[in-house]
């Protein structure tokens, strides 16, 4: 994240499924700056060290029981990590649905 | 704050959702109580005492990540480490799964260890507050061609030997035995007269499946060994082993434990390795009270029956300490089986509890 100019970068509020509450104080949402998905979760783990790792791999891939929607799309089917965000932006952390 | 009187035997169940505490007095009556890792798949947990009681727990969760965490209170408010088992972005190494967590020996006090899948040995020197990867395991010249067993290519065993700050083991399915004569700084595997049935060599250097061993606490060169292919006893540290199968009816079995007081007694569950579960319609905990020469079959208190098919995972077998030893097995269906009197009779302690990954047994001080 180029956090020389934060003004210019658009802001997201980010909304974190239940299990992952703890670790921003236990509140459903953030509000975080950066141009990209990736950039959110570097801004993510700034704010709230160690959030990556729940998302991502060590090797920086998403893990593959996570989805994060921009808005209502699931960004695998955008540009996966590197999908631009336009300020305002909402972005649901959600987990697979597990079985059946 | 919880707390424990000293004396108390608490038994530290790892399951598939939640890790469990179950404590008592006088080793008849039982309390269970879940602590707030509910509904977290823990594979193995730890109670800590050389500086205080620190619970460790391996909580691998179903969707985001593997994590070590700690607990001071028994179980009520976890903690993260400041510097958590994470590979280096660079090694290109992913972390599937904690396996196993031991603290270290009783004059180091703030060393613990980590066993993970992929397989690699992690060390705190602090606690649990900072861990680092130990570099002699993971750049083994022979890693690139160890390969995985079903659950994982998975670092589930460590002991190290409390005569010998250089010494120490760990086990790894698929790879084997490994020991280190120089504290961690390289490996040897020891695996010599273990076999591998599956593989078209039948005793190579590495490639055994190794489940799970245990080391004789008076005499450390003596270590058992539940392997995929056979029960094992070496008498040198490891060097080669001794088949001591005998007569038990089954090879393959997961946990192995020992009775620290009597330390050639040992108790093994041997399976039906395609079902992996009991091998007749008798649930049996077997045991070797001369250092495996002769096995006898514990049944007392034990369910037996047409629709019995119970498993025990690796870590799911333990002794307490006690004199008369304790012996607790947990199954993948969540009962768990408790013997005051060695194994001699069986009790069901706690039922409908998730699948048990793993017991700990531990007496407070």
């Amino acid at each position: 994240m180029d956090t020389d100019s934060p003004a210019t970068l658009p802001n997201a509020t980010v909304i974190l499924p239940h299990v992952l509450r703890t670790k921003i104080g236990n509140r459903s949402s953030v509000t975080v700056a950066g141009s990209t998905i990736h950039e959110i979760i570097d801004a993510l783990d700034r704010d709230f060290p160690g959030l990556r790792f729940n998302l991502c791999h060590e090797t920086g891939e998403l893990r593959p029981f996570v989805n994060i929607f921009l808005d209502r799309e699931n960004i695998r089917y955008l540009q996966g990590i590197d999908t631009p965000i336009h300020n305002g932006a909402k972005i649901h952390i959600l987990q697979s649905v597990a079985g059946g | 704050m919880n707390t424990f009187s000293p004396g108390t035997i608490l038994v530290q169940v790892g399951t598939k959702r939640g890790l469990f505490l179950l404590t008592s007095r006088d080793r008849k009556t039982w309390e269970v109580e879940a602590t707030a890792l509910k509904g977290r798949r823990i594979f193995y947990a730890t109670l800590d005492q050389r500086s205080g009681h620190r619970l460790f727990a391996a909580e691998n969760g179903d969707f985001f990540g593997s994590f070590l965490r700690y607990s001071d209170d028994f179980g009520l408010t976890w903690h993260e480490p400041e510097q958590g088992i994470q590979f280096p972005e660079a090694s290109q190494q992913k972390l599937n799964n904690i396996w196993v967590i031991e603290p270290g020996r009783a004059n180091e006090p703030g060393t613990v260890y980590v066993g993970v899948d992929p397989a690699s040995l992690w060390v705190s020197k602090d606690g649990g507050v900072h861990w680092e990867l130990n570099a002699g395991l993971a750049e083994h010249p022979t890693r690139e061609r160890w390969e995985p067993g079903a659950g994982g290519l998975c670092l589930h065993t460590i002991i190290a030997d409390p005569t010998n700050a250089s010494r120490m083991w760990v086990g790894i399915s698929a790879v084997g035995c490994m020991r280190t004569d120089d504290g961690g700084q390289s490996w040897i595997f020891a695996n010599k007269n273990t076999r591998a049935g599956f593989l078209p060599e039948k005793y190579p250097e590495f490639g055994q499946c190794i489940h799970r061993f245990v080391q004789h606490p008076a005499q450390p060169d003596v270590l058992y060994q539940q392997n995929h292919c056979g029960i094992y006893k070496s008498i040198n540290a490891g060097d080669d082993w001794i088949d001591i199968q005998r007569d038990l009816p089954s090879e393959f079995g997961f946990p192995i434990a020992l009775d620290i007081h009597n330390p050639d007694t040992v108790y093994v569950i041997v399976e039906e390795p395609d079902g992996r579960n009991n091998v007749s319609e008798q649930f049996t905990v077997y045991r070797t009270e001369d250092g495996g020469e002769r096995w006898e079959p514990l049944t007392e208190g034990l369910p037996a029956g047409p629709g019995v098919r119970l498993g025990v995972l690796r870590h799911a077998m333990c002794t307490d300490g006690l004199d008369p030893c304790g012996v607790f097995v947990g199954t993948n269906t969540g009962q768990l089986f408790a013997s005051n009197n060695r194994g001699d009779s069986w009790h069901l302690v706690a039922d409908f509890l998730p699948p048990i990954y793993s017991v700990k047994a531990t007496m407070l001080v």
